[in-house]
């Protein structure tokens, strides 16, 4: 069984203690149980899971009675008691790792093994335990600077997509408030940094997909169960996690990471476009800056998240590479009207670029430039050394 | 960075726009540039940028305002950028108690990055809704005063004060740099120049090569 990390540690020696202890016991009574017995006392909830499994034939007409109604009727009692046990704990919105782990130890009801397997197992628990740690506490338990960054996030969190109607859904808020905080703590590095609250809105929208249907302008939060909000939040934890993994010094004091892209685009610029556009007083730092601090995504419409996300995914740790290319191809595409405009008119040009009737070939030309300038310039570094 | 000569103006004002997020920097830009307010705008990243040529005192006036992100974490980025600004509009939301607070944090900012000579403009902003507020407008004027900074309540969404904070501001500056221009003048020894005379302001730090004027 995975440890999944945190949880107090004394309470965790009693628990092993207790788990050995039923160990033995069930070695010495063998795995036919009477059933019954509905104690408060954790051997007896052994012992009715067991009866359960043996006794209970068809699984799924308990399923179908749960998928209609939602709690468990007509089973016997001694399983509803322990199926509304799973249902208790399951349908907090922190699961608690040790309760869960000691109702599963002695069998779960079939249908709720997935979420089961999937909390013991995986990061989703772990992200549970974060969020129970961090998130789900009073105010006067965080100090000066959690309360300042979950005011900041408070803040970001309503005009993340505000154009995407959907975003603005309570449940949706707090998700997002739940997993920037809780990304905020668990990277003490580079800690929350506006524009961070975009990137995880294609992660959402995917892992949302997964449960809702039709387009994102339809989706309802009503038939989500608390378990799978949990679980969606936690994949998008996990994914923005590792997804940042390799952007970490993006997101530090100064943001270094991004001043160095912002550098190499303006020599790769230089290159590409033989100067002409850096003559007309172009300062990359005032658009390029937030292009690479939200990876595009305020720069394009907002259904082209997910796609952007694609390439991003697939290019793993050589992305900050592949967004100078990116980038450079990006700004290229208006090169013939940029060199008619002044300084001015070209930063204001480039922080609201015409993209919103963009198409699908629009974005493919950058996205294809940039592999073609990228497969061109890496296979010959010298291009880009001044 | 090469600006294209312009004679379509006498001077070019520098403001930087600060304050703590979400307290409508950017709707206030956008109100005052192109007279829209929208309600579904994004954080501000790192910093933006808008110009509005306007008359003030016979001169005409290109401001030039740089709207700056509110995170802590974009100061390095932001702060870059007071260099050259001659004038800064502070701005908290008069419902946000913590972003009236902050306001020191920012005056500091601006004394550790910004040219001595800025002239500061206190804004408190949202004064449309007066049912949420939780700073009175006499603590503004209050900290306003104690500081030696002009100050007005504005409303981005309503349009209120907010062409008035930015003429007060750049009609402010104005006024230094012309007494600066002047004083410059009568040292030099000649007179006080007669209407439509060149001033050579490109001795005044507040100024430097984006306010000089010619008429």
């Amino acid at each position: 069984m995975s440890g999944g990390g945190g949880g107090g540690s004394s309470n965790n020696t009693e628990w092993r203690f207790n788990q050995t202890l039923r160990n033995v016991q069930r070695m010495i009574i063998g795995r036919s149980f009477p059933g019954k017995g509905e104690g408060p006392s954790p051997g007896n909830s052994i012992d009715n899971t067991s009866a359960k499994k043996s006794n209970c034939p068809s699984t799924s007409s308990t399923n179908s009675l749960l998928d209609a109604q939602g709690i468990v009727f007509g089973a016997r009692a001694t399983d509803s008691a322990r199926i509304a046990k799973f249902t208790e704990e399951l349908s907090r919105p922190a699961v608690i790792l040790d309760k869960l782990r000691e109702l599963a130890w002695s069998g779960a009801p079939p249908y709720m093994r997935p979420n089961i397997w999937r909390l013991l197992l995986g990061k989703r628990l772990e992200y549970v335990e974060y969020v129970s740690q961090y998130y789900d506490i009073p105010d006067s338990d965080r100090v000066d600077e959690e309360i300042d960054m979950l005011r900041q996030i408070a803040v970001d969190c309503p005009r993340t997509a505000p154009d995407v109607t959907f975003f603005q859904n309570p449940q949706i808020q707090k998700s997002l408030e739940c997993i920037l905080y809780t990304w905020f703590i668990r990277h003490p590095a580079s800690g929350y940094v506006q524009g961070i609250n975009d990137l995880v809105t294609p992660f959402l929208v995917v892992f949302l997909s997964e449960h809702l249907e039709g387009n994102i302008d339809t989706w309802s939060m009503d038939h989500l169960s608390p378990q799978d909000i949990s679980n969606i939040e936690a994949d998008c934890y996990w994914c923005l996690s590792k997804f940042l993994d390799g952007m970490q010094d993006h997101y530090t004091f100064a943001q270094p990471g991004i001043q160095r892209l912002v550098f190499r685009l303006k020599e790769l610029v230089r290159r590409i476009d033989c100067n002409q556009i850096e003559e007309q007083g172009l300062e990359f730092l005032q658009f390029s800056f937030r292009w690479f601090n939200c990876l595009l995504i305020r720069e394009v419409p907002f259904h082209f998240a997910t796609w952007l996300w694609d390439t991003y995914l697939a290019e793993g740790d050589y992305l900050p590479e592949f967004l100078l290319y990116i980038a450079a191809s990006f700004l290229l595409t208006w090169s013939a009207k940029l060199l008619k405009l002044d300084f001015q008119e070209m930063v204001m040009f480039l922080q609201h670029l015409p993209t919103r009737t963009w198409g699908h070939h629009e974005l493919e030309m950058v996205l294809s430039r940039a592999y073609m300038w990228h497969t061109m310039f890496k296979s010959s570094p010298s291009h880009l050394t001044s | 960075m090469a600006h294209r000569v312009d004679n379509e103006y006498d001077y070019l004002f520098k403001i930087v726009l600060i304050g703590d997020s979400g307290v409508g920097k950017s709707n206030i830009l956008s109100r005052f540039t192109r007279n829209e307010f929208c309600l579904e705008s994004k954080s501000t990243i790192g910093v933006e940028f808008a110009t509005r040529t306007l008359q003030i005192e016979g001169k005409t006036i290109k401001a030039q305002i740089w709207d700056t992100a509110g995170q802590e974490r974009y100061r390095a980025i932001t702060s870059a950028y007071y260099r050259g600004a001659v004038g800064a509009l502070l701005v908290y939301d008069i419902t946000k108690k913590q972003t009236f607070e902050n306001i020191q944090r920012w005056l500091r900012e601006l004394r550790d990055h910004a040219d001595s000579n800025i002239v500061i403009m206190m804004v408190g902003n949202k004064s449309d809704l007066n049912h949420l507020r939780s700073v009175p407008e006499e603590d503004g004027q209050a900290l306003a005063e104690k500081e030696g900074l002009s100050f007005l309540e504005t409303s981005a969404l309503e349009a209120l004060n907010v062409e008035k904070a930015f003429q007060t501001i750049l009609a402010d500056i104005h006024q230094i740099i012309s007494k600066k221009a002047l004083a410059a003048q009568e040292a030099a020894g000649s007179g006080p120049p007669g209407q439509g005379t060149t001033i050579n302001v490109a001795d005044s730090s507040a100024n430097t090569k984006k306010g000089c004027c010619s008429s």
